[in-house]
């Protein structure tokens, strides 16, 4: 049941969004999360323009109970245009996800910034592709991207493709993806303090998603989104 | 049997990856001694540290180790924390997204629940940890600072003092707590260890140089070499390391 969804945002607009996929159960999360829209669904198409000076914040939280896919497809297409796109996804089980990301530069001087990061465990399997084009005449382009990954079994699998086109040559880019399991090291240094290995794990677990949570303000928001994936890691993994 | 031993290991031989590093250790230590050992890179300095606060990564082979009349090989980290072992690390791991407050919150409500006693309440943890952090001399703002994340050399180890301040061990191990800090650094590092150290608290210094022993004052020196204690002496063979090196020693 993913939902379509088509926006444009005019020059100097901006727009905050946070998507949240949470099939297994109520939220507890509604109306503003530290300045952000919460929007609930069950998988996100997303189109999304924006015009000079336009700048978008969007972060997608993927929590367990369904197979889910979203698609980005972001068009900077205003000069200083500016898109931040964050995602975290629990996959337990053996559920499916999929998410793909087109972030396209066609003019000057826009940013992008993509950070997804995800914890996928039993038989799940997670799969990213993300793309991001930089037109020729996209000079003083700014556009990275990251994807994490942490595997909490043998038969898990994620399968991440990062993708880079650029046909400008005035440009900063980069993009990175890793997949890997809990530190062994952190874990002992958690141990070594008192904190039993299982809480030790879930510590580990909300430290590995917190980088993505960067994208909203510090304060009373975040701390209530942390809880409630705090609450998700603990009764999934 | 002598009341006053805190621990006992005997005839300890440890690896890891298969490799035996260390190759019969035996260490009486009792209440209130600060011990310390030397010895040169690749003696088995931190393998000790590591094998007494129970990293899964190492193999014990042979040996016993007794800590309060108890088998501590039997314990898991997180047990012998609570028993009352500190392992001050030589490298603090650093954890994003983790506050020291939410870190050490954790630790010593996990240690309060194991040993059957009521979770600190916010304020009481709160009460606690500004005491800790004025006697360790760390500023009250880290409290909020992810856990080593950004933090210099002597603030890791300055972090390392304040989390041994929160628990409280009965016997501490300090780990090349001198290795990448400066002189200034040093002496604060020791100046809060000495403020924790109580007659009934002994320790286990592990370094490579003397200069930390400007500021620790230890009861009994042993060097190790290649996995073995080669000697045993009081503070004086501090001196006598320092003027002829290792080699001296065999």
């Amino acid at each position: 049941m993913t939902e379509n969804m088509k926006m444009t945002l005019r020059k100097g607009e901006e727009s905050r969004i946070l998507y949240l996929v949470s099939p297994g159960g109520e939220s507890s999360l509604s109306g503003h999360v530290g300045g952000f829209s919460v929007i609930s669904g069950n998988g996100l198409n997303l189109n999304m323009a924006l015009e000079d000076g336009a700048r978008a914040d969007i972060l997608a939280v993927i929590l367990p109970g369904a197979d889910t896919e979203m698609t980005f497809s972001m068009d900077l297409a205003g000069d200083g245009a500016g898109c931040f796109l964050s995602g975290l996804y629990l996959c337990p089980d053996n559920e499916k996800l999929s998410i793909n990301v087109l972030m396209r530069h066609r003019v000057p001087r826009c940013t992008s910034r993509q950070q997804f990061r995800g914890i996928v465990s039993g038989t799940a399997e997670a799969r990213f592709y993300g793309k991001i084009i930089v037109s020729q005449d996209a000079q003083k382009t700014e556009a990275y991207q990251e994807n994490h990954n942490l595997l909490l079994s043998e038969t898990a699998k994620v399968d991440t493709q990062p993708q880079l086109e650029i046909y400008a040559d005035d440009v900063k880019c980069s993009h990175g993806a890793a997949i890997g399991k809990l530190d062994e090291n952190e874990q002992f240094y958690m141990r070594s303090r008192g904190i039993p290995e299982q809480e030790a794990r879930i510590l580990q677990m909300i430290s590995f998603l917190s980088p993505v949570l960067d994208i909203l303000p510090e304060g009373e928001g975040r701390e209530a989104l942390v809880s409630y994936l705090e609450n998700a890691v603990r009764s999934e993994f | 049997m002598d009341n006053d031993i805190l621990l006992k290991i005997e005839g300890l031989r440890a690896g890891i990856e298969g490799k035996e590093i260390l190759k019969g250790v035996d260490l009486t230590i009792r209440k209130g001694e600060v011990h310390v050992v030397m010895g040169p890179n690749g003696a088995g300095k931190s393998t000790l540290s590591s094998v007494l606060a129970g990293k899964p990564q190492y193999t014990v082979t042979a040996g016993k180790v007794t800590f309060m009349g108890r088998n501590l090989l039997e314990m898991s980290p997180e047990e012998r924390s609570w028993a009352g072992i500190f392992l001050s690390f030589q490298y603090p791991v650093e954890i994003p997204g983790v506050t020291i407050t939410n870190f050490m919150k954790t630790a010593v409500n996990s240690r309060r629940t194991a040993l059957g006693e009521e979770p600190l309440s916010a304020a009481a943890y709160l009460k606690m940890m500004k005491e800790k952090m004025a006697l360790v001399g760390m500023k009250p703002e880290f409290a909020k600072r992810e856990v080593n994340v950004g933090f210099s050399g002597g603030e890791k180890k300055r972090n390392e003092i304040f989390q041994m301040a929160m628990l409280d061990p009965v016997l501490s191990i300090l780990d090349e707590t001198d290795s990448g800090l400066d002189v200034d650094a040093l002496r604060i590092v020791a100046e809060g260890f000495n403020a924790l150290k109580t007659p009934e608290k002994s320790a286990i210094v592990i370094t490579h140089y003397q200069r930390l022993l400007d500021y620790i004052i230890p009861d009994i020196v042993h060097v190790l070499k290649d996995g073995r204690i080669v000697k045993t002496a009081g503070r004086e063979l501090v001196a006598m390391i320092e003027e002829n090196g290792y080699d001296s020693i065999n």
